[in-house]
């Protein structure tokens, strides 16, 4: 048997739901950071232009990424709804 | 993992710690001020009942917990990383030379396999790469020092050297030699032994000092309640972060042994934490303690240590705040800081 963690919140619940928030966070600034060095390349490799992925996206462009947009945000947010996906009992 | 996602975690988490290390920590100590303004408390436990059940504290505590927790044991733990290049890491060592002996059938003490010093999973001699996951994770220990965490063992090695050169010195408890190394550097002319209970720290710090091309020092597997040194052949005895590990009974067999080791007139200093008797410091330092799986911080702080040495037969006891870096105001830091301290006393 594993031993129990610390726990540091009345409610216990909320010491592991934070530890996924920060495991979460690390993983968004490793994602940041690959960007950002595949944003360098790109730029010292000429194919695009410093500042260029910086800059407002035109509307086409917003358009196109607007079904994804969608679908993550509802995705993210569903679970606050607390509906059933399948059906269970009690 | 590959380096890079390793590399951008471990910044991430440490970038968190300072915020931890400024902002909460600066707020928890201005809720405080607040609280005590109207009461002030003059026990840790007074401090617990005012603090211990607040929101921001909470935070406080699991941040310090789980940072830690992350930076070892999580997907880009520290753990993990280096288990995963264990052999290249390994291959990597250099040739020690004459300055490592290990001792493959030493006993360590109880206290010592109890916990997972510093939430390292297995501890410092649990597989053969703890040298370098601990080497790895000591770099970020002091998170506003960043790569001036060198710096301090030297400032506490020129604090010792200003009061003449020691010829023959023992650093107890020396991990991978970083306490060590000034003392090699600082003192060519001087023979150093430097002992632990962990092999594969010792096997890292003797692999530096090759690389170092140090001619006068030796890493050796050995008990600082018990080592195999004649009386009285060492004029400096010294530790560095090693007594705040071991409980009190074991602390004083180390004092004791060290009494032994030093010939008349010979010096023993360690330096280590220990917090001011400011209630809030205590508080702060004992949770530390716990969180960090350092369950010796609060009876070191509780200990009698100059009665205990006095008891001994040292003389000139001395327990000074030391300054890790230029600047930092050891009475009453405005972001958290360890309480450094030297312990120092001289062989009658
Ligand atoms: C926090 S580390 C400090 C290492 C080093 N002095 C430095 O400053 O980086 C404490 C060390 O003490 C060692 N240690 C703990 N108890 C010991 C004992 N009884 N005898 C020798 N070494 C011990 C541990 O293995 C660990 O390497």
């Amino acid at each position: 048997m594993a031993r129990s963690e610390q726990t540091f919140f009345e409610d216990e619940a909320l010491d592991r739901a934070f530890g996924v928030v920060m495991a979460l966070a690390t993983e968004v600034q490793v994602l940041r950071d690959r960007l950002g060095a595949l944003e360098a390349r790109l730029a010292a490799a000429g194919l695009v232009e410093a500042g260029e992925l910086a800059a407002a996206p035109g509307d086409e462009e917003r358009a196109a990424g607007e079904a994804d947009r969608r679908a993550f945000a509802a995705a993210l947010l569903e679970p606050l709804l607390g509906r059933q996906s399948s059906k269970s009992v009690g | 993992m590959d380096e890079r996602s390793f590399v951008a975690a471990q910044d991430f988490l440490l970038e968190a710690k300072k915020y931890w290390t400024t902002e909460i920590y600066g707020a928890l100590k201005a809720d405080y001020r607040h609280k005590a303004a109207k009461a002030a408390p003059g026990e840790p436990a007074e401090v617990r009942a005012m603090l211990g059940e607040t929101v921001l504290y909470r935070y406080y505590a699991w941040l310090e917990r789980h940072l830690q927790r992350f930076k070892y044991s999580g997907r880009y733990g520290l753990a993990p990383y280096h288990r995963e290049r264990r052999e290249a890491l390994l291959a990597g060592l250099a040739d020690p030379g004459g300055r490592l002996a290990l001792d493959p059938d030493l006993d360590v003490p109880k206290y010592y396999s109890a916990v997972d010093i510093h939430q390292h999973p297995g501890g410092v001699s649990g597989e053969d790469i703890a040298g370098f996951v601990y080497e790895r994770g000591s770099r970020s220990t002091t998170p506003m020092l960043g790569a001036r965490h060198r710096d301090l063992h030297q400032r506490f090695t020129d604090i010792l050297a200003a009061e003449g050169a020691p010829s023959r010195i023992l650093d107890m408890g020396c991990g991978f030699g970083k306490s060590t190394r000034p003392f090699y550097d600082s003192f060519p002319e001087a023979r150093i032994e430097a002992i632990d209970l962990s092999a594969p720290c010792l096997a890292l710090a003797a692999s530096i000092a090759a690389e170092d091309q140090a001619r006068n020092v030796r890493y050796r597997q050995m008990d600082a309640l018990a080592t195999d040194y004649d009386d009285a052949g060492f004029d400096l005895v010294t530790s560095t972060m090693l007594i705040h590990e071991m409980p009190p009974e074991e602390i004083e067999r180390s004092f004791a042994e060290a009494h032994r080791l030093l010939a008349p007139g010979g010096r023993m200093a360690h330096l280590d934490f220990l917090p001011a008797s400011e209630p809030f410091a205590r508080f702060i330092h004992y949770g530390h303690g716990r969180r960090n799986n350092e369950p010796f911080m609060r009876p070191l702080a509780e200990m009698d240590l100059e009665g205990v040495l006095a008891g001994l037969g040292f003389r000139d006891i001395e327990i000074q705040p030391f300054a890790e870096a230029d600047g930092v105001d050891t009475v009453d830091s405005a972001a958290w800081r360890f309480p450094w301290a030297v312990v120092s006393a001289r062989k009658a």
